[in-house]
């Protein structure tokens, strides 16, 4: 299964979101392959490498593909992940 | 014995063993014949450099979060993610299997992965400095090259190095540390300036014949006199370090009654106590930036909010001023994503960045400033703006600062509006100073940029080093100007570059009329004690002769410098 979300972070898919991206495929029994959304590439979740290396913006979508028995539960976490601006918050715009 | 001379930048001495700070001079030998490796040796081989290299990214992160924040910790988790990064170590055991060496396969399977990140923009080229900072990591393992990892040395070590960058410097613990000197480098780059605020005693510009002191030698660096000793004789040990020094604590009169706060410049809440503990009369210059170097984004509001607060807590009966955020120049923030400029120390720097777009980021900065305003200790706040050079400037970052004011009444906030002022560190700033001081509650002379933009003298470079002084007489004529303008208005005068803090300037400056100097802490008590020697009148005839000189030489007689 998957699905297409934007990236909301303003570091874009780099930095603390790809490394918490890489950090939450990481701990589903899932195999997380993910591609700019259109792309028909799509390299390894679990690879911070990888992940980095697609160079995706803030505002641009991915296409977040997982297979395995904690594949949907996996797609959420992963999209609600990259749907929240700040990860960490407490101040209001940092 | 050997005896080498520099120029001493912090003005206290330390001994201690010598440690070379030598960055980025990893060499791999030569490729062995593919026969000879053993895959299975390689193997393991890679595996414990991966065990050491995950211990030093672990401890370097603890640390970071320690001392600066759980944010600038967060780089060292990427590390950690480069470090077992499946396609990476994939691709490196791969080439192991084909009979490569562990240090080979890791650098040639690194320069691949920088190469494909150094040839994307923007943010692409900092994560390739990540991967080269995992990598010599891993090859400083394999070649069982010594980590001289700067936040963490053992105490008495006496750092020497070719130069410091200034968050290498930052990074440097004043407790472990006992000295510093550098081969380049000159008393006002920010480097010299971080070790002077940590109180790490140290000599720049050794020049090439630092290199013949050898690792581990015993060391003396005397940041007065701007020697560096090898080892050194008993007496000579027994004159360095260790020694407390005695603090005038409150506030400092001239022997004719007349007040003058010396305050210290703080660039980290590291410095603060230490500040407080060597007497002095408030922070007269907190500048904001290690909250916004080094790190992945800016700090949020309370981060911010936080840090001040911490600041005015540090000095409960005395003022703090804060200035805003201040990079461009040579401290850049790559989150910011600013075009590279061809001349950027006239470029979009201080108070200019905050006022162009980076969005809420100014508005973010005075948020916090005006909510810690109201705090338990908020009545000692003050806030100045960096590199102002028009009145436009001020006029327009005031309208902000009632615009936050206005939204934080409406949303309820505690907030405050501190005193406000600008830094005169611009020729333009001291001409329309009087319209400056019209607006503002005070006006603080930043002397190292102000020097480097009246003489256009790069501070950094040591070829104009002669040009870049405070004590040619267009500067003092500046800052005379800047002081005369504010006379007749409320605002006061205070003075917060490298000049306040020398003491054989201190009658000079008293008799130039500023009301505040504020300095590394280190200063502080050689500062107060002229003070108190000092008579006004007799200053004033003293400033009154510099100002009339035509020559830096000139100047440095009538003070007796020659």
């Amino acid at each position: 299964m998957e699905r297409t979300v934007e990236v909301v972070p303003e570091a874009g898919l780099h930095a603390r979101p790809a490394s918490k991206f890489v950090q939450t495929a990481n701990t589903f029994d899932a195999e997380v392959t993910v591609g700019r959304a259109g792309d028909e590439k799509l390299v390894a979740g679990n690879s911070m490498l990888s992940v980095t290396g697609l160079n995706v913006e803030h505002g641009e979508s991915v296409r977040i593909v997982a297979e395995g028995p904690d594949a949907a539960a996996a797609l959420d976490a992963l999209a609600e992940l990259l749907s929240t601006p700040v990860e960490d918050e407490g101040g209001e715009d940092g | 014995m050997t005896d080498l001379s520099g120029v001493g930048s912090t003005p206290l001495s330390g001994v201690g063993t010598a440690r070379w700070y030598r960055p980025g001079t990893l060499e791999l030998p030569d490729r062995p014949d593919p026969g000879s490796v053993d895959p299975e040796a390689e193997r393991a081989r890679f595996e414990e450099a991966r065990d050491e290299a995950r211990a030093g990214i672990e401890r370097a992160r603890e640390q970071a979060a320690d001392r600066v924040g759980e944010d600038e910790a967060a780089v060292f988790e990427a590390h950690a993610q480069f470090l077992d990064d499946p396609q990476l170590v994939g691709d490196i055991e791969d080439a192991i299997a084909e009979e490569t060496t562990a240090e080979h396969a890791v650098a040639d399977r690194f320069a691949d992965a920088i190469e494909q990140f150094e040839a994307m923009d923007g943010r692409m080229a900092e994560r390739a400095d990540d991967l080269r900072d995992v990598r010599d990591r891993l090859l400083r393992a394999l070649l069982d090259v010594d980590i001289i990892d700067l936040a963490d040395l053992p105490a008495g070590t006496v750092l020497l190095a070719e130069r410091l960058t200034p968050s290498d410097t930052a990074g440097l613990d004043p407790d472990a540390v006992a000295a510093v000197a550098t081969v380049t480098g000159g008393r006002t780059s920010h480097a010299a300036i971080i070790a002077r605020s940590l109180a790490i005693p140290a000599v720049v510009g050794v020049g090439e014949a630092l290199h013949d002191v050898p690792e581990g030698a015993a060391v003396l660096v005397d940041g007065e006199a701007g020697r560096v000793v090898v080892d050194p004789t008993d007496d000579q040990r027994a004159g360095a370090g260790g020694v407390d020094a005695p603090v005038v604590e409150g506030r400092v009169s001239t022997a004719d009654g007349r007040e003058i706060e010396v305050a210290a410049n703080v660039g980290s809440r590291a410095e603060l106590d230490p500040a407080s503990a060597r007497g002095a009369d408030g922070v007269g210059l907190f500048r904001t930036e290690f909250l916004f170097l080094d790190r992945e984004g800016p700090p949020d509001e309370d981060e911010q909010y936080e840090a001040v607060t911490a600041a005015l807590s540090a000095f409960p009966d005395d003022r703090v001023v804060v200035r805003t955020l201040d990079v461009g120049g040579d401290k850049s923030v790559p989150y910011f994503d600013t075009p590279e400029e061809t001349n950027p120390f006239l470029g979009q720097r201080g108070i200019r960045l905050s006022l162009a777009a980076h969005g809420n980021l100014f508005e973010t900065q005075l948020r916090a400033l005006l909510r810690a305003g109201a705090g338990e200790d908020g009545d000692g706040l003050a806030v100045m703006f960096p590199l102002v050079s028009q009145v436009e400037e001020v006029e327009a970052a005031l309208a902000r600062v009632e615009s936050v004011a206005a939204g934080l009444a409406s949303e309820g906030v505690d907030h405050a509006v501190p005193q406000m002022g600008a830094m005169v560190e611009t020729p333009a700033a001291t001409d329309v100073a009087d319209a400056l001081a019209e607006r503002l509650d005070f006006l603080s002379i930043g002397t190292n940029d102000l020097t480097q933009y009246v003489m256009a003298a790069d501070r950094e470079n040591d070829a104009v080093a002669d040009c870049h002084d405070p004590l040619h007489p267009a500067v003092l004529r500046a800052i005379d100007r800047t002081v005369s303008a504010a006379e007749g208005t409320d605002a006061w005068v205070g003075m917060c570059g490298e000049m306040a803090g020398d003491p054989a300037l201190t009658e000079l400056l008293v008799g130039l009329g500023l009301d505040e100097l504020s300095m590394s802490a280190v200063t502080v008590l050689a500062v107060k004690e002229r003070v108190t020697g000092t008579d006004t009148a007799e200053a004033r005839e003293l400033a009154d002769a510099a100002l009339a000189c035509e020559t830096r030489e000139e100047v440095r007689v009538v003070l007796g410098l020659e």
